[in-house]
């Protein structure tokens, strides 16, 4: 630079100035920088090593392509903010790991992906009933279906053989041995607090007694039900006999935490407890083992966490992005690579893929075979849409188990739930 | 010319130096020192602000058009049962809150004002729960309620103050009030403490010394200088208190997410469920802006007593 006279500095600043202004009001970048680079922002996956390789997929995909990929990752409970601000300013990712029902909230922010997962579902059968539920939004693919997370039973294995009991294979045998495993000092861990695990319970409850909250039209509200008495005369039962009432405060993580400290010797939740247990060397993980998810009158249904990629509409690089969702997804061998990361905690969603080898990995895993479970999204039958999702981030079912399990008369709490989920119906 | 001449007629200022000449007087300089702030607080505090009053006023869903509604958010949302249970807690938690950190803030700031060993060590460590995160620090109390680890519910068992298994911290309504207001007050007492401790050590010693000569004990020192003489600052400490506990956000966000039954939703954390979590903007808006009118009321009397105190 000391041989840069004032006059030359000024005269390469001014040049360089005028230069930045034409790329800002030409909004294309020079020829040198137009290498293609995209992003996507995802969750910190519960199973850590699927983010890893993830990365570790990226970088291959930059290589074989030529497309640069940035990953992001946010904590789940931060993504609905983040989403919202994204399309408020209409900037952000390229594409955007989806949860449950995002897909129907950000309909007419996502670009078609229908094509790609035709392509998909030619290859791996059709995708599964949840997976449909949540990303196909009025006969049009707004995600492509990635993977999903199903509830199983979680249970001291060790505890039920030194008992004597039977593994439960209904909502009703578990109050049999819930009993039994109070009275040894290991309560049965059912959350009935404002998080989405209780949904996760309840819903299945509910539906295996043929209860709904909504009916399909997804405009009738249906809680008000001999099916719904029961489910809370079911709930009220537990509480009492087989739970202890710090149930009523727990979070997401706290039926984890109480199984994995050899306090529950039963929980309902998908298999993270076990995998953290066996990752950590902990005490419990020998004795852990894992059910299919209980099935009542109406048979066995199951509530699942799908999750899908979307791709934004003001996104500026869908061609590539779509490519990364071929080069993840598409490719069986990346698929399979990527799914055997995530210790069968992520697992496939098409049809074909279901007794996928990440089960064999180990013998605790043999209950994730999803033959004869129905998986719903929350609010199932009714399609999903902003006033499930409103009901759902409400803690409406929730409030009305934890109001009847403390003292409110079943019809009364009932009554509650119907009128607030009227409201937000007709609202 | 030669020189020691003199020039004769008008000066005639130079065209460069007329913008400095300009800045010279304090009509030109201080507008030009207060517009980047007016720019920022146009840009920072206007424009947001008014956009909240917009989508309040609209049917605002995230991604989708929305029209003007006028007021019917703000009347529709007394129909929901969660709103009308968080428009409760907000007072009863703010009420709490700040009665509590005044009492303990005015006791705790004469305790500093005595003598004391380690002194300024001592006035330091005071400042740690307002200087720590606070999502930090109400993970630690969140982790000392929670159900399975609470140490509060160890320790009181051990000291046989309890009866097993102690209090459902988080679980019950008025536990969990209870717990979110005693984090609110302990992240809250420092502010209290510090700014009636600078009160107290400007009153003079004379009025003491005075009335002290009078026969008056401690306690009628208390009423007749201190209070009276801390009546400004407690006001200023009471109004800015009162706005913050109202809108607070991450204690009840960390320890309870609203929970048990809504029992603990405060307008900030009902306003993100609704607004960002449920996508209904024009809601959320309504709701976090709910108490605007009743805040800007009691700034304003606030502020008058001040004046009137002062002047």
């Amino acid at each position: 630079m000391s041989d840069l006279s004032r006059r030359q500095f000024l005269g390469r600043a001014a040049a360089g100035t005028a230069g930045l202004a034409g790329i800002l009001a030409a909004k294309t970048p020079p020829a040198v920088a137009q290498q293609r680079e995209i992003s996507y922002l995802c969750w910190n996956n519960f199973a850590p090593a699927s983010d890893k390789k993830l990365a570790e997929i990226g970088q291959r995909f930059a290589k074989d392509t030529g497309i640069k990929i940035k990953i992001d990752h946010i904590a789940h409970p931060q993504q609905a903010a983040k989403y919202a601000s994204e399309v408020q300013s209409q900037a952000g990712h390229d594409l955007i790991e989806m949860r449950m029902h995002f897909p129907w909230l950000y309909e007419t922010q996502l670009v078609e992906v229908s094509d790609l997962v035709a392509e998909l579902e030619k290859k791996y059968g059709k995708a599964l009933s949840s997976a449909q539920e949540t990303a196909n939004v009025r006969g049009v693919w707004r995600a492509v279906p990635q993977y999903h997370t199903f509830f199983v039973g979680s249970y001291r294995e060790d505890l039920f053989k030194k008992a004597g009991l039977k593994v439960p294979d209904t909502w009703e045998d578990l109050y049999t041995v819930g009993k039994e495993l109070k009275k040894m000092g290991h309560p049965v861990g059912i959350p009935i607090s404002q998080n989405y695990d209780t949904i996760s319970t309840a819903g299945p409850v509910l539906w295996s007694l043929g209860g709904m909250e909504i009916d399909r039209d997804g405009k009738t509200v249906r809680i008000s039900s001999p099916a719904t008495e029961q489910m809370i005369e079911w709930y009220k039962k537990m509480f009492r006999d087989c739970m202890e009432p710090e149930v009523l405060s727990w979070t997401d993580a706290s039926n984890n935490d109480t199984l994995n400290a050899g306090k529950a010797g039963w929980i309902h939740n998908p298999i993270s407890a076990y995998i953290v247990a066996r990752n950590r060397k902990m005490v419990t993980a020998d004795g852990i083992n894992h059910h299919r998810s209980l099935a009542g009158p109406h048979g066995r249904h199951e509530t699942d966490v799908p999750r899908h990629i979307g791709i934004w509409k003001f996104s500026k690089n869908v061609e590539p992005a779509k490519e990364w969702i071929r080069y993840l997804l598409a490719k069986k061998d990346v698929y399979d690579e990527y799914i055997m990361s995530g210790d069968a905690f992520n697992l496939p969603v098409y049809a074909s893929l279901l007794d996928h080898p990440v089960l064999k990995t180990d013998p605790k895993f043999a209950a994730l075979k999803q033959e004869g479970v129905q998986f719903h999204a929350y609010g199932w039958p009714a399609p999903p849409s902003d006033k499930v999702q409103r009901i759902t981030n409400e803690f409406i079912l929730p409030n009305m188990i934890a109001k009847a399990v403390t003292g409110t008369p079943t019809k009364e709490a009932i009554a509650w739930a119907e009128k607030e989920m009227k409201r937000i119906i007709s609202g | 010319m030669a020189v020691g001449s003199v020039r004769v007629g008008p000066v005639v200022p130079r065209p460069g130096l007329r913008v400095w000449e300009l800045l010279d007087h304090e009509r030109f300089l201080g507008p030009a020192f207060v517009t980047p702030a007016l720019l920022l607080i146009t840009l920072l505090v206007a424009y947001p602000f008014c956009m909240a009053l917009y989508f309040a006023m609209s049917n605002a869903f995230i991604g989708r058009p929305s029209h003007f509604i006028g007021l019917r958010n703000f009347v529709g949302l007394w129909e929901s049962d969660a709103f009308r249970q968080t428009f409760q807690n907000a007072f009863v938690f703010t009420g709490a809150s700040v009665a509590l950190k005044l009492v303990l803030g005015m006791t705790l700031a004469l305790l500093l004002n005595q003598q004391l060993w380690f002194k300024r060590m001592i006035r330091g460590a005071v400042l740690l729960p307002w200087v720590i995160p606070t999502a930090l620090s109400t993970l630690g109390w969140w982790w000392m309620f929670n159900s399975l680890y609470s140490v509060v519910n160890w320790t009181g068992l051990a000291l046989g103050l309890m009866d097993p298994p102690g209090p459902n911290w988080l679980g019950q309504k008025y536990y969990a009030m209870t717990a979110v207001v005693t984090v609110n007050v302990w992240r809250g007492l420092p502010f209290f403490a510090i700014t009636i401790l600078a009160g107290l050590v400007s009153i003079p010693r004379e009025l003491y010394e005075a009335a002290e000569a009078d026969g008056a004990g401690p306690v009628a020192r208390f009423w007749h200088v201190t209070l009276p003489m801390l009546k400004p600052v407690l006001a200023i400490v009471v109004l800015f208190s009162t706005i913050f506990t109202f809108s607070d956000f991450n204690i009840v966000y960390v320890l309870t997410h609203g929970g048990p039954i809504n029992s603990t939703h405060l307008f900030a954390t009902l306003a993100r469920q609704v607004g960002l979590e449920s996508g209904q903007i024009g809601q959320g808006a309504a709701i976090s802006l709910y108490l605007f009118p009743v805040l800007m009321l009691v700034v304003w009397a606030q502020l008058k007593f001040v004046r009137r105190q002062v002047y």
